[in-house]
């Protein structure tokens, strides 16, 4: 049988494209990166088109996600409560095309939002900066363009998986929650208990392997490998770790060669992982699901 | 060949049972009315003949595929109006209509189609978030007729229609039934069902409790008729006297009526002339067909596992009223 996942893609691009709260948040970060260019050239002298490409790392880790979560959440869920899934598996798409003709499309819509954005910062280098880093910059873009991902695959995997759009909210706003502002309470609290003493830099290595884990910060990991200037991931602190351990990578933190797992590029494995499993786990519920 | 076929079909949720060990045959090219009060476990049934819902037990072939393994064979052949839908509010009725061509790989003209189920080019053009429940429900209707399907399933299609929106749903069954498309669809209302079908089915808490032609069933009621005798004296001495005539079903007398529900239409003269010769006199005779709305009644009211004969029809009949 042919699959629909194209067409069903799609027909969600098109749909989720006439989301205002969407195009909002797209205007949002669009306009962030604008007005961000145009104040660093109007306050700072002596700096290259390079470095101002790190400032895109701030409004981008902290909006992508919930760009991405928002446009996924529903993604499933949304019709399932409505009713329409069942217009939709009237027709020949299946459950599988649904899943992820929907990831695709809300990728798609993601995608779009990244690619504006970083056309803006291009457009704006070049003019206020005078210089094009466009290696660097593509990188940057490519990373960005998986951490989004990421956060579709996350939300529209947990959209698949319940039964009720409060549940899709309350899960993805929770783990949101989790990896920006309870991370460092849920990993070095624990920490704190078990030997007593605050994170040190050189941090037990399992811990290290948790910190790698965090999807936001191997973004800033990747995004800092690729781009010059660092780009420090935003995040609650409550002081169970110093300030230096926490604007070094797991890979610096650790004693001599870190293992391959905690090496920066590792942040790819991480950020696939993260998308991956809860489209897995959704993909798994939504086929065996009554609807 | 069949249409549509269900063996031992049985779904539970929890303690409940909302379909019960169901074997229903629709023949290919037949209108087949899928009839029962509202929870009676039809919208359940199609579920799982769409797999959108699975089976606690039982199976279910759709055009001769399995409707749970190969429901991808059946999806593409198949039109389906859904109850409970809903539209995409965002897109045009016209992109629905393109969107639902392009999965089953057709180029149906949208406009076409938009003109078979009511909707003006200017309907198609707006968003579907802004159409009524009649008008979704045609737009439905239209995405299930791209394609020209061979079999369409209909859960409840004359929701949110008016009574003139009805009898054109109605006209548009028959024209696909002429084409020789089956048409298999739910109601709760028997009238929907009587002016274009050719059998029905009659579902209720989960049990078939009757499958025949509407005229079968009529003739099923025996004529399906009620006498009601007023005669000169107290009654209740020629009670036994018709009971025990042939093709009479059911008698009470209540002061000077005598009340009875004949199985077989020639009973009637049968009884009168019986009282005549045993010397009653007969001051006026009552008849009432059953209509098949109290046959309906009397088929779905029943607390469990009525077996749809006259007897238990005209017994129920007489119950409710």
């Amino acid at each position: 049988m042919t699959s629909h996942i194209a067409t069903v893609a799609r027909k969600e691009f098109e749909d989720a494209g006439r989301s205002k709260l969407l195009w909002s948040l797209i205007g949002l970060l669009v306009g962030l990166v604008a007005v961000g260019y145009v104040a660093i050239w109007y306050t700072a002298d002596d700096i290259t088109a390079a470095e101002v490409l790190s400032f895109l790392g701030v409004p981008l880790q902290v909006i992508l996600p919930v760009a991405a979560l928002i446009a996924g959440y529903m993604a499933v869920v949304g019709e399932r409560r409505s009713g329409s899934v069942k217009l939709l598996l009237g027709l020949p798409p299946n459950r599988t095309d649904v899943v992820f003709g929907k990831l695709l499309g809300r990728t798609a819509v993601v995608g779009v939002a990244i690619g504006l954005a970083f056309l803006v910062s291009l457009v704006l280098g070049a003019v206020l900066f005078g210089s094009v880093p466009f290696l660097e910059w593509l990188g940057f873009a490519a990373v960005s363009l998986l951490f989004g991902t990421t956060f579709v695959g996350l939300a529209v995997g947990v959209s698949a998986a319940v039964s009720t759009r409060g549940k899709s909210m309350a899960i993805v706003v929770g783990l949101y929650m989790v990896l920006i502002a309870l991370w460092e309470l849920l990993t070095a609290g624990p920490y704190y208990l078990i030997y007593d003493e605050s994170v040190p830099v050189e941090a037990e290595t399992w811990y290290l392997v948790l910190e790698q884990f965090n999807p936001i910060f191997a973004y800033t990991n990747l995004a800092n490998t690729v781009v010059e200037g660092s780009i420090f991931p935003f995040q609650f602190q409550y002081g169970l770790q110093s300030m230096e351990a926490y604007q070094m990578t797991p890979a610096e933190r650790y004693p001599g060669d870190a293992p391959f797992y905690l090496q920066d590029w590792f942040g790819i494995v991480v950020l696939v992982v993260w998308a991956v499993v809860p489209v897995a786990i959704g993909y798994y519920r939504f086929q065996r699901a009554d609807l | 060949m069949t249409a549509i076929e269900t063996s031992g079909l049985t779904k539970e949720y929890g303690e409940i049972t909302a379909v019960d060990d169901l074997d229903l045959t629709v023949a290919d090219g037949e209108v087949f009315g899928f009839l029962g009060p509202n929870g009676a476990g039809k919208s359940t049934t199609i579920d799982m003949l769409l797999d959108l819902t699975r089976p606690t037990a039982g199976s279910a072939t759709v055009l001769g595929y399995d409707a749970q393994d190969e429901s991808d064979d059946i999806s593409p052949r198949v039109g389906v109006l859904p109850e409970g839908f809903d539209v995409y509010p965002r897109l045009s009725g016209r992109r629905h209509l393109e969107f639902a061509g392009k999965t089953k790989g057709t180029d149906d003209d949208p406009d076409e189609i938009l003109a078979r189920v009511g909707l003006s080019a200017e309907d198609g053009d707006r968003p579907a978030g802004d159409y009524s429940k009649g008008m979704r429900q045609r737009l439905a209707t239209g995405m299930a007729l791209v394609g020209d399907p061979d079999l369409l399933i209909m859960d409840e299609p004359s929701t949110g229609l008016d009574p003139h929106g009805i009898r054109e749903m109605q006209d548009l069954v028959r024209g696909e039934a002429e084409r020789g498309t089956t048409v298999f669809f739910s109601s709760h209302i028997l009238e929907h069902v009587e002016a274009v079908c050719d059998r029905v089915g009659v579902l209720n808490e989960g049990e078939l409790v009757a499958v025949d032609t509407i005229d079968g069933l009529r003739a099923e009621l025996g004529g399906g008729a009620t006498m009601a005798l007023t005669l000169a004296d107290p009654a209740e001495w020629a009670r036994d006297l018709v009971t025990s005539l042939e093709g009479v079903a059911d008698t009470t007398a209540s002061g000077r009526t005598l009340e009875l529900s004949v199985v077989d239409p020639a009973a009637k003269a049968t009884v009168v002339t019986a009282l005549a010769d045993a010397g009653a006199t007969i001051r006026d005779v009552r008849i009432e067909e059953v209509s098949l709305e109290s046959l309906f009644t009397a088929l779905t009211n029943g607390d469990e596992g009525r077996s749809g004969t006259a007897d238990a029809v005209t017994t129920e009949t007489e119950a409710a009223r």
